[in-house]
């Protein structure tokens, strides 16, 4: 995501948002609010078995957004940690008028965009020396569920791409948003998914 | 219309922003044309599939202790350390990236500069800065900027006092070259060729915090 301006990135997650996250983007919670309340307030304090809990209601969702927007299995286990690193930097900037887990889906997806390691480490991987086997042959499938050939198509998407389309179409983020999030102009953003869906709408018809 | 001019208008129809009347008249066109319907089918089927993948993964090992190491470093510190100072300013914005990235790339390689030691500015940044700040959408600069140094102060004593040095003296050169185009800003608001220096001043300069703070432990 070389192009345009990305001031945007990092400001993002302390940003007063003009709307809500979108509905799928929110990350539903699963303990219950009052447990939860004090956690996040305890761990605001500085508190890190407070802090563990969140992480423990939260990981399985945050690790999935970030290898599905990365496409790579240990770069999302680093970003996945990095996220809830940034989180507990900034839980003093929580306000609490949205859900914890939303908040915490927003820092995750900043944290994914700030991140310039993508390509490099996908590329690296692509070339091993002299062997031309597909990528991850060896290693065990990353993706949960029944659609794997729809995940595997997406990992393989190249990564501008591929964030969009993971962005707008699987967590309902919309155009306007996603330009601002990656410091694009709405049309580029939109020219991404096109082409994303249709890139994906080949893979998945072959 | 003809058919192509439909086909780029799907994906706004699919999600939701075509006008009416315009939405109304691609329908009246899949209608009568097997290609577009198809088109419009697949997609949908497409978007739908990626509204229902899955939403949550356990990652494949344990993620906490390596968050937690991290996270009990940074426990006790929410002092300030010359975040004043740093916020003087004046330089040239076109050496700092290239300097900093090197530095970070291949510390072997890394280029010094020689900066005037921070004169201590009290009054902070400029109302133009900030202005022009609000115009490319960042409106807490200030705040992203002391988070960032927080969780760099909670780090110094990880790091070595070189490192430290040369952030500390490639911020300054940030900020001052913020200034520097601050200040042409002042005389000429709507260039948009000054407010890219500014909108790439201040990505250098969360990258450098960014960079620091996540720099391995080297003390
Ligand atoms: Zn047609």
């Amino acid at each position: 995501m070389g192009t345009g301006i990305s001031m945007d990135v990092e400001t993002m997650a302390t940003f007063p948002v003009s709307k809500p996250v979108p509905p799928r983007a929110a990350m539903r919670v699963t303990g219950k609010p009052e447990s939860r309340e004090n956690s996040v307030d305890r761990a605001a304090h500085g508190d890190v078995e407070a802090f563990e809990e969140l992480y423990r209601e939260n990981v399985s969702r945050v690790y999935l957004l970030c290898l599905r927007m990365c496409g790579d299995q240990s770069l999302a286990e680093e970003l996945a940690q990095e996220a809830f690193i940034r989180a507990w930097q900034k839980l003093g900037s929580f306000r609490g008028d949205s859900a914890f887990s939303t908040w915490l889906h927003r820092v995750t997806v900043n944290v994914v965009l700030g991140d310039r390691r993508s390509t490099a480490r996908r590329e690296a991987r692509i070339k091993p020396a002299g062997d031309d086997l597909p990528v991850d042959q060896s290693a065990s499938e990353p993706f949960p569920g029944q659609a794997l050939d729809l995940e595997r198509s997406i990992a393989a998407l190249p990564e501008g791409a591929r964030k969009i389309f993971v962005l707008h179409d699987v967590e309902g983020y919309r155009h306007k948003e996603i330009a601002r999030l990656i410091g694009v102009a709405e049309g580029t953003s939109k020219a991404q998914l096109h082409r994303a869906r249709k890139l994906l709408r080949k893979a998945l018809a072959s | 219309m003809s058919c192509h001019e439909w086909t780029n208008r799907i994906d706004d129809f699919l999600d939701g922003r075509l006008e009416a009347a315009e939405a109304e008249g691609l329908q009246v066109h899949i209608a009568g044309c097997p290609s577009c319907a198809d088109e419009v089918a697949s997609i949908r089927e497409l978007r739908d599939l990626a509204a229902a993948l899955p939403r949550s993964l356990e990652p494949p090992r344990d993620l906490w202790p390596g968050i937690e190491a991290r996270v009990s470093a940074t426990k006790v510190v929410r002092g300030r350390f010359g975040s004043r100072a740093v916020l003087a300013a004046a330089a040239a914005v076109v050496i700092v990236s290239s300097v900093v990235t090197a530095y970070f790339i291949g510390r072997s390689q890394a280029v010094m500069v020689t900066v005037e030691p921070p004169s201590v500015v009290e009054s902070g940044p400029s109302e133009v800065l900030l202005a022009s700040f609000e115009g490319l959408g960042v409106n807490n600069y200030l705040d992203t900027r002391t988070e960032l140094l927080d969780a760099l102060d909670a780090r110094k004593h990880e790091l070595s006092g070189e490192t430290m040095e040369v952030v500390m003296d490639n911020l300054l050169l940030i900020d001052q070259a913020m200034d520097r185009i601050a200040e042409a800003l002042g005389e000429d608001p709507e260039n948009d060729f000054l407010m890219k220096q500014l909108a790439g001043a201040y990505r250098r300069q969360i990258d450098l915090l960014q960079r620091a703070v996540r720099m391995p432990a080297e003390v």
